[in-house]
């Protein structure tokens, strides 16, 4: 480690004073013998490096650069020069998974190609159009901060009789949050006795909510525990996963609850771009493989997708088994998100 | 007395006609160049793949379509028109401020400040813009929030009851714009400021111009060039800034990149993202256009 | 006496004034270099017990490492190329009176008034078009456009307002084109060019919507890695590599000050 540092730091000094000179100029496409995968960065980035990765790697002795960042910019690159992709495998999420579809940005799942597969229960694969496979998922249920809240609600809708009596503000996640659609909109409708095709009951509950002083919105997943963290609201709508990686990391004052509506199904989608490298399917079938994502499962603490994998007790308790969650209609929600964002930047701010 | 108030009078204009008088060139057309030639290759030519995709079918067309429906939904409908105006508005409010508090700043470090204190202000000034966006937030919160610093204060002493809504304001974002934004205020003022002659200063005041009027007189229709700059910079920038809004604002304000933001990450409805992208460029040039006129009458 | 009287007073309560700005500018800052300092596991204030921890992990992160350093070269590769284009014209556009000369500094400066998501949206697919794709040079070019603006319009501020005495006189006693400008006009504009280089670094540093789209395994900006970093992990090593970064522009003006004095730089000769 202390070597390839100095190394670095001496190339870094050179770099200094002739950039130019050193800059290599070609763009950096795809290799054949090694493919470019996508991750998030920090703890997951870290799991897709020592269990896919590797499990790829040690298998068929190719390698796996690994891509940070996140879906829309994956998506517009792709897009951008689709006859030599720089990217081989897509991390996405499911409606953009389907708008990659749709636009031919990704290839169907071709079962031939992966063993692990028959493993996977078809929901994964359907829910997609067989545009990839779901490999993980969370559940969005309600988070909430265990010390200042002694009473929590145990649904959503009891959620949102408690924030409108006062006893605390709500964080929920605002329309410039990708997932807002179905995390929110849909849930509240569907909690509320409205629809996809009727938002209405959603859309009034956050007026009044917003009338009653009582909400507030965030824009990215790590303001919701800045609210908690602040002081600036007591409880919301959050992530399984991430509520339960923070109480791992010594926020014990976090809770979570599962609410008996169901917690909203939010699941992650890799999918084959289109004109890339063969060796894409070794590594989407090593997402797939058992070992791999229980690993996974155990370092990021969102649910996996294959059937052979055994959760350990203490990560059981903590994991919505998909059977329980809610499944939103992601076709129908894609659709409709224009008018959605529409009217919530109308009636509740953008 | 008079007579020394016209002198003083004919000072002041001589020093705003100065930059007139160059009676030679140094410079030839080739200087500007390259400037030209990148910008022309990687800024105007892109700006043709905007164009084109502001006119393609956007996700939610208006009744009838068209070749320029994205622009018709934008302009047919009061909504926008606000979201138009609130864009400016945050901007000029922004920019003003800037100006107000940096100006005094800007004079202190160049005129008043020792060498070492000189040095740490430079440090302070580009330490926020070093500072991640969600940190600077997240000090926000700390000071700001329901729990925060100064609701606890405010409690403890009993001037409030019940803490006040700080955050997810209007006020949050316009104090965290000014937060970063005021540095590009400041050195742009101080890096004029410090090529006035300041014996055109004395001679005012031995001519027996207050120090107030001095200063209005001489050092600040000198220092206007840079007053100008920060304000390009602030005004612009802040014209385009959504992080802050998104973070901070909490859907308190509506405005153009933050709607442009979210037909990239929400809706995928790139050509109505596009068309509000040229609306910008067009009201932020119209608005760079005035200020330039306006810099170059002040100073002439 | 009286006036020494005066200027004390303005100088105490113009100090004053910097005193209470600098207050609100550096309070959101200590909050980070304290969270930095944490050894709680996550972000909290007040921290509950000193660490260096957090410095530890940001070293053992390798994207955050070889980010900041594409991070560093990208900012003085694209700023460089941006002063050698634009301090020249800033310099023709300032000299030259014509009605066109307007037109062109709002051209030069039209890239202030571009969306960066768009702008770099459009150099995304326009770049890939040209062959130059995801690499280091695009993201170069991409951060020079973005960078030009703030070079072009603080010259010309500084410049428009210079003494042309000197410049003259110059003339007169025969200087050449190259000694007047080596001589005489650049240590008048000297303050411009640090003040719009230092804009230049700090916002192609602080960049994310022109950056991401030009991310790869071997490009990704530090503002990319801590943007997809904090998707599913909030802890204190965001708010460490910021206290890294400062420390990096203190060690920097630290070594300007050291050999060419900073106010220097800032003041025409």
């Amino acid at each position: 480690m202390s070597i390839k540092l100095s190394r670095r730091q001496i190339l870094a000094g050179t770099v200094a004073s002739s950039t130019l000179a050193l800059a290599p100029f070609g763009p950096a496409f795809a290799q054949a013998d090694s493919i470019v995968v996508t991750s998030y960065g920090g703890v997951w980035e870290e799991a897709i490096r020592d269990l896919f990765v590797a499990d790829f790697e040690a298998r068929t002795g190719g390698t796996a650069e690994i891509q940070i960042g996140g879906p829309p910019q994956w998506m517009s690159q792709i897009e951008a020069s689709l006859d030599n992709p720089p990217i081989d495998v897509l991390v996405n999420t499911i409606d953009l998974a389907l708008v990659a579809g749709r636009t031919g940005l990704v290839e169907k799942i071709d079962r031939s190609k992966l063993k692990n597969i028959d493993n996977i229960p078809d929901r994964f694969i359907d829910a997609v159009q067989g545009w990839g496979v779901i490999f993980d998922y969370g559940s969005a249920g309600i988070a909430y901060h265990k010390e200042r809240v002694t009473n929590p609600p145990s649904s959503i809708k009891a959620m949102i009789d408690g924030a409108l009596a006062g006893e605390y503000v709500l964080s929920l996640p605002g329309i410039s949050y990708a997932p807002t659609p179905q995390m929110l909109i849909w849930s509240l409708a569907d909690a509320l006795g409205g629809s996809v095709d009727n938002v209405d009951p959603a859309f009034e509950a956050l007026k009044k909510l917003q009338e009653a002083n009582a909400v507030i919105f965030y824009g990215g997943a790590t303001e919701f525990l800045n609210h908690l963290e602040a002081g600036e609201a007591e409880l919301g709508i959050y992530w399984d996963g991430r509520t339960w990686s923070h109480f791992s990391t010594g926020a014990e004052w976090i809770g979570y609850i599962n609410p008996e509506e169901g917690g909203v199904m939010n699941p992650v989608v890799v999918q084959k771009v289109v004109n890339s490298s063969d060796a894409a399917w070794e590594y989407i079938d090593s997402m797939l493989a058992p070992g791999p994502q229980l690993g996974f499962a155990e370092k990021v603490q969102y649910g996996v997708t294959n059937s052979e994998v055994v959760y350990p007790d203490w990560l059981k308790e903590r994991i919505t088994p998909w059977e329980d969650t809610r499944w939103p209609p992601f076709e129908a929600i894609g659709e409709a998100i224009p008018a959605w964002v529409d009217r919530w930047n109308r009636e509740i701010g953008a | 007395m008079s007579g020394k108030n016209a002198e003083l009078e004919t000072m002041a204009s001589t020093i705003g006609a100065r930059a007139a008088v160059r009676p030679w060139r140094l410079m030839g057309f080739g200087y500007i160049i390259p400037s030209l030639l990148l910008l022309a290759a990687f800024f105007i030519a892109p700006l043709w793949f905007v164009g084109e995709m502001s006119l393609r079918e956007g996700r939610l067309p208006p009744p009838g379509g068209g070749l320029w429906q994205n622009y018709e939904r934008l302009f047919l409908d009061s909504f926008y028109f606000g979201v138009i105006g609130e864009t400016v508005v945050l901007s000029l409010v922004v920019t003003l401020i800037c100006i107000l508090m940096g100006y005094p700043v800007a004079y202190f470090m160049v005129r008043h400040a020792s060498a070492r204190l000189y040095n740490l202000i430079i440090f302070f000034l580009i330490a926020p813009l070093l500072t991640p966006i969600i940190m600077r937030t997240f000090g926000w919160q700390v000071l700001l929030a329901r729990r925060g610093l100064i609701n606890e204060g405010l409690m403890s002493m009993d001037l409030i009851s019940k803490p006040l809504s700080l955050l997810n304001s209007p006020v949050a974002v316009v104090l965290g714009l000014v937060h970063v934004l005021a540095p590009f205020m400041i050195l742009s003022i101080a890096s004029v400021l410090s090529g006035i002659d300041r014996r055109l200063e004395e001679s005012a005041r031995m001519l027996g111009a207050s120090r107030g009027k001095t200063f209005l007189k001489i050092t600040l229709p000198l220092s206007m060039d840079g007053l100008g700059t920060g304000a390009i910079l602030v005004f612009m920038l802040a014209n385009g800034s959504f992080v802050t809004l998104l973070l901070l604002g909490g859907g308190s304000l509506q405005t153009l990149p933050l709607l442009i933001y979210q037909q990239f990450n929400t809706t995928r409805d790139l050509p109505f993202a596009a068309a509000m992208s040229i609306v910008l460029l067009v009201l932020a040039l119209v608005c760079l256009f005035f200020q330039l006129r306006l810099i170059r009458r002040k100073g002439a | 006496m009286a006036r020494l009287a005066e200027e004390t007073r303005e100088s105490w309560a113009l100090g004053l004034v910097t005193l209470l700005f600098f207050v609100f500018l550096i309070f959101p800052i200590v909050v980070v270099v304290a969270v930095s300092f944490t050894s709680a596991n996550y972000v909290s204030f007040p921290i509950e017990g000193f660490s260096l921890r957090w410095f530890h992990r940001i070293v053992e992160y390798e994207p955050f490492i070889d980010s900041l350093w594409v991070t560093i070269k990208v900012a003085f590769a694209s700023t460089a190329i941006a002063v050698l284009a634009g301090v020249p014209a800033a310099l023709y556009l300032v000299r030259w009176k014509s009605a066109v000369s307007e037109y062109l500094m709002a051209l030069l400066l039209s890239p202030l008034s571009m969306p960066m998501i768009v702008l770099g949206l459009a150099l995304l697919f326009y770049l890939s078009a040209i062959g130059l794709g995801i690499s280091l040079t695009s993201l170069i070019i991409a951060h020079t456009v973005v960078g030009l603006p703030y070079i072009v319009r603080t010259v010309a501020g500084v410049y428009r307002g210079a003494p042309p005495d000197q410049e003259e006189s110059a003339v007169i006693l025969g200087a050449s084109r190259w000694q007047i400008i080596r001589y005489v006009v650049l240590p008048q504009i000297k303050p411009g060019i640090f003040a719009g280089a230092t804009f230049s670094i700090l916002v192609s540093i602080d960049n994310l919507p022109v950056s991401f789209f030009f991310g790869s395994p071997s490009t990704s900006t530090l503002p990319v890695v801590m943007l997809s970093y904090l998707e599913h992990q909030f802890d204190p090593s965001i708010a460490a590599i910021s206290t890294v970064q400062m420390l990096i522009a203190l060690i920097g003006l630290i070594i300007i000050e050291r050999f060419y004095g900073l106010r220097h730089l800032g003041t025409p000769e």
